[in-house]
């Protein structure tokens, strides 16, 4: 690009220099303070350099907010365009990419991120830190499972995550109150119940804090070693809220299906205490195993009606 | 050795003109679907003519009426943004052509599920095809997915159905269930229809 661009143009908005065989986006491009849309698709760009230096601190950084480098070379999302705070729409589709960096989340702005067409193979639980992202295309991975904390991100319209590796999903996938898209065909979701088959059973330890613990065994920091102190403050409750269970280390993770009225069953990876707590704790209550599913299906019901729509568009 | 019979196809000369021959040829009692597909197929497509109609969603494919056919066809345009696609649908008895105005869509046949099928839809052939090319489907040929499967380009494909129809059944690749749906216009003439409902989509 020439180095007189911002002296010629300095009231530039829009720029279009996809397909032009561009390796390197230059400094001529920083000073354009009204550049909001940067168009540089099917290029060679991804070699270090790509994008200049000092781009979230120069004019062009608070400005643009639009960036669409598909089509190009990346093998990692670029270090020097994680500073542009202002920027609400990000294209690497068609990449080279096979990750994703935590510091995705200093992109506060970012409402729109279209990843597929790459080589990503897992997904920072920091992308969920996003706070306006509303489209989030995965598609086209090799992704094998999804962060539960992704269901924090709770602007998300749209989740496309078609052809990759899923087995299952978080069960917390259902609190996306305002999804409306979610696609995920091309993944070979687990159709049939799985037993889980690598529950490593509780310490000696984690049983003692877990009686502890349900019990209400009155301690005080005196009585104990101040790690076992701080290990009985690590308590997680049990996810299942039948259950009044804790756990410290040692959980199950268990596939349950939520049944969409009859139409479409989603394998959900649940977090258990133990094996035996896909029923309600047996201390708990006397229900029976039928009662107990149907239950647990009632809790998902209302997040189901809302899921069947979209699942099955 | 003798020469194959050629239908002879008026090549319209835009898109206005391509209207109004597939009025005429609708008005008669029988229409052919090679005369049809051939006509589609001929029109070149110029955005010039179409932009108008080519209203893009960022969430997911559009549907964008032109013409209503005087009862006999619809004749839309879809939009189709990186990555989106269709469900597996079917096409309630109707004729459906469909022709490529910009970029590439796949289209994936699949046989039709079996009656208390549970298990994994059958794909039966796929295909990507180009600019100008029209594809024919109906139901006796099998249901289809369409995709716009590029990750840097968009895609805007024109459509026609006939006689013209609301609703569908969705399969779901993985049982052959199927759900019936409503389809519904994101603008129709042009303009922008008000969103009535998000609950039904278009498959």
């Amino acid at each position: 690009l020439p180095a007189g661009l911002s002296q010629w143009f300095p009231a530039l908005e829009v720029l279009d220099v996809s397909g032009t065989g561009l390796a390197e986006l230059g400094a001529e491009l920083l000073a354009l303070p009204h550049l909001h849309t940067l168009l540089a698709k099917n290029n060679r760009l991804g070699g270090p350099g790509s994008l200049p230096k000092g781009l979230g601190q120069a004019p062009l950084g608070r400005s643009l907010r639009v960036l669409n480098l598909s089509g190009n070379r990346f093998a990692e999302v670029p270090p020097a365009l994680l500073g542009l705070r202002a920027l609400q729409s990000l294209s690497l589709g068609g990449n080279r990419l096979h990750g994703i960096p935590p510091d995705i989340q200093e992109l506060r702005s970012l409402e729109f991120l279209y990843l597929g067409g790459n080589f990503i193979t897992s997904i920072p639980p920091e992308l969920a830190n996003l706070p306006s992202l509303s489209y989030l295309v995965l598609c086209d991975n090799k992704i094998q499972s999804i962060p539960p904390q992704l269901a924090q991100l709770h602007s998300l319209r749209s989740l496309s995550l078609h052809n990759n590796l899923l087995t299952y999903l978080p069960r917390e996938i259902l609190n996306l109150v305002h999804l409306e898209e979610l696609s995920l065909r091309g993944n070979p979701l687990v159709v049939r119940f799985v037993r889980d088959l690598t529950y490593n059973p509780p310490s000696l330890q984690e049983l003692a804090g877990r009686t502890i613990k349900t019990r209400n065994v009155p301690y005080a920091p005196s009585d104990l070693p101040e790690n076992l102190v701080r290990y009985l403050s690590l308590a997680s409750n049990c996810p299942n809220p039948k259950c009044g269970g804790v756990y410290f280390d040692s959980c199950v993770r268990q596939i349950k299906f939520v049944d969409f009225c009859g139409k479409y069953r989603l394998p959900l990876m649940h977090y258990l205490c133990s094996p035996e707590c896909s029923s309600p704790c047996s201390s708990a209550s006397q229900s029976s195993t039928s009662q107990s599913e149907s239950d647990s299906e009632d809790e998902a019901s209302v997040a189901a009606r809302r899921m069947q729509k979209v699942l099955l568009g | 050795m003798e020469q194959p019979v050629q239908t002879e196809v008026w090549k319209p000369q835009n898109l206005e003109e391509l209207v109004r021959i597939l009025h005429r040829i609708f008005a008669e009692d029988k229409v052919s679907v090679e005369e049809v597909q051939e006509l589609m197929e001929s029109y070149e497509s110029n955005p010039e003519e179409w932009l108008q109609y080519a209203k893009f969603d960022q969430y997911r494919y559009t549907r964008n009426l032109v013409d209503n056919g005087n009862g006999k066809f619809n004749l839309m345009i879809l939009c189709w943004g990186e990555g989106h696609g269709s469900s597996i649908h079917d096409h309630t008895d109707s004729h459906c052509f469909m022709k490529i105005l910009q970029g590439n869509l796949k289209e994936t046949l699949f046989q039709w599920p079996e009656k208390k099928g549970n298990g994994e839809m059958t794909k039966k052939s796929e295909r990507v095809l180009r600019d100008n090319q029209c594809a024919y489907i109906n139901d006796s040929i099998g249901l289809h997915r369409v995709e716009n499967i590029s990750h840097t380009e968009t895609a805007v494909s024109l459509h026609l159905y006939s006689p013209p129809f609301d609703s569908c059944n969705t399969f779901d690749q993985r049982t052959g269930h199927k759900h019936k749906v409503k389809m519904t216009f994101y603008s129709e003439f042009g303009e922008r229809t008000v969103c009535v409902s998000m609950r039904e989509r278009a498959p």
